[in-house]
């Protein structure tokens, strides 16, 4: 067989496999988006009507989260996979940093937001300014680290202890033990969440469990939508 | 008897307007069975959410009654403190 056709094959196939995983992508993020606006909006009425602290910071969690996941999919889709050095050519804060800087900002605001609906009754007082301070400067070193690797696991290990901290602190005060269940799917969320940041971060990582990731955080994403329907009664 | 949260002290103030159509300020006051500087703060927050309303009866007296969005409160009670429960917050 002629070099050229075996050329064309493989560059075929190599095509096939783009539009496979741009087509996975697009997929997985629209399932999270709409999973999380879902949320936000089906508790808009409990919220409205009973104006309760803790809605309002679990209602902000997936409201970060399907900003979070539009910034992702727009790095993913754009930047990585429609080839990152043109568009990076044409404006590249645009399409560099700054869709990088609002992905962290926002998923790390996220996680907090969840940790804080569960822990604000535990404080005196509101001390959610500092969670957004601590975002956009996690978020800042992550960006002007650029390329340090090390930085970036470490940073995100440290997340991931602090989250297991106050996920246990707050199932151990937890009055009703039952709600085991809830404390692990915010834990799950948050250790999927933490492995998304770093499929963005450290590009080709986590590759060979990909899929696995993708319907783990789609199925946890799913789980919480169904307990909100349940007890909302939205339909 | 355990000390009632803030929902449910809302709960029963719009529960006393609800079951008597109409009432003046200080029977639901009494009815209400929280301090005067609570009422008033909870009668202000109430008015501020549209939960209720205050009218002139016949002979041009104060009453307060139930507006719409305080009977929606009152049918997703129920639900409001169910979800509360379940997620924690």
């Amino acid at each position: 067989m002629p070099y050229h056709n075996i050329g064309r094959g493989v560059g075929r196939m190599m095509q096939e496999v783009l539009i496979g995983t741009l087509s996975m992508e697009i997929l997985y993020s629209f399932v999270i988006i709409v999973c999380s606006l879902m949320i936000y909006f089906g508790t808009k009425e409990l919220y409205e009507l009973s104006g309760h602290k803790g809605l309002k910071y679990f209602r902000m969690t997936f409201l970060f989260f399907a900003v979070a996941y539009f910034f992702r999919s727009f790095i993913k889709i754009v930047i990585v996979y429609l080839g990152k050095q043109e568009i990076a050519l044409v404006a590249p804060i645009l399409f560099g940093k700054l869709p990088i800087f609002l992905f962290m900002y926002f998923s790390i605001m996220a996680i907090f937001y969840l940790l804080y609906s569960v822990l604000y009754k535990k404080l005196k007082h509101d001390r959610i300014h500092l969670f957004h301070l601590a975002s956009a400067l996690i978020a800042a070193i992550i960006i002007f680290m650029g390329g340090n690797l090390v930085l970036i696991l470490l940073i995100n290990i440290l997340l991931l202890i602090f989250i297991v901290y106050v996920v246990y602190l707050s199932y151990n005060q937890s009055k009703k033990k039952k709600t085991l269940n809830l404390y692990m799917i915010y834990f799950l969320l948050s250790v999927f969440w933490i492995l998304n940041i770093l499929d963005i971060l450290i590009p080709n990582v986590l590759q060979g469990f990909q899929l696995l990731i993708y319907l783990a955080s789609s199925g946890i994403f799913l789980m919480i939508l169904y307990k909100v329907v349940k007890k909302t009664g939205a339909n | 008897m355990a000390k009632r949260g803030k929902l449910e002290i809302i709960r029963d103030i719009l529960g006393i307007v609800q079951n008597s159509n109409s009432i003046k300020p200080t029977p639901l006051l009494r009815q209400s069975n929280i301090s005067s500087s609570r009422f008033k703060e909870y009668f202000s927050e109430m008015i501020d959410k549209k939960f209720i309303k205050s009218v002139r009866g016949n002979r041009d007296e104060k009453l307060i009654v139930l507006t719409e969005k305080g009977n929606k409160f009152l049918e997703k009670y129920k639900t409001i403190v169910n979800f509360i429960e379940e997620f924690e917050l």
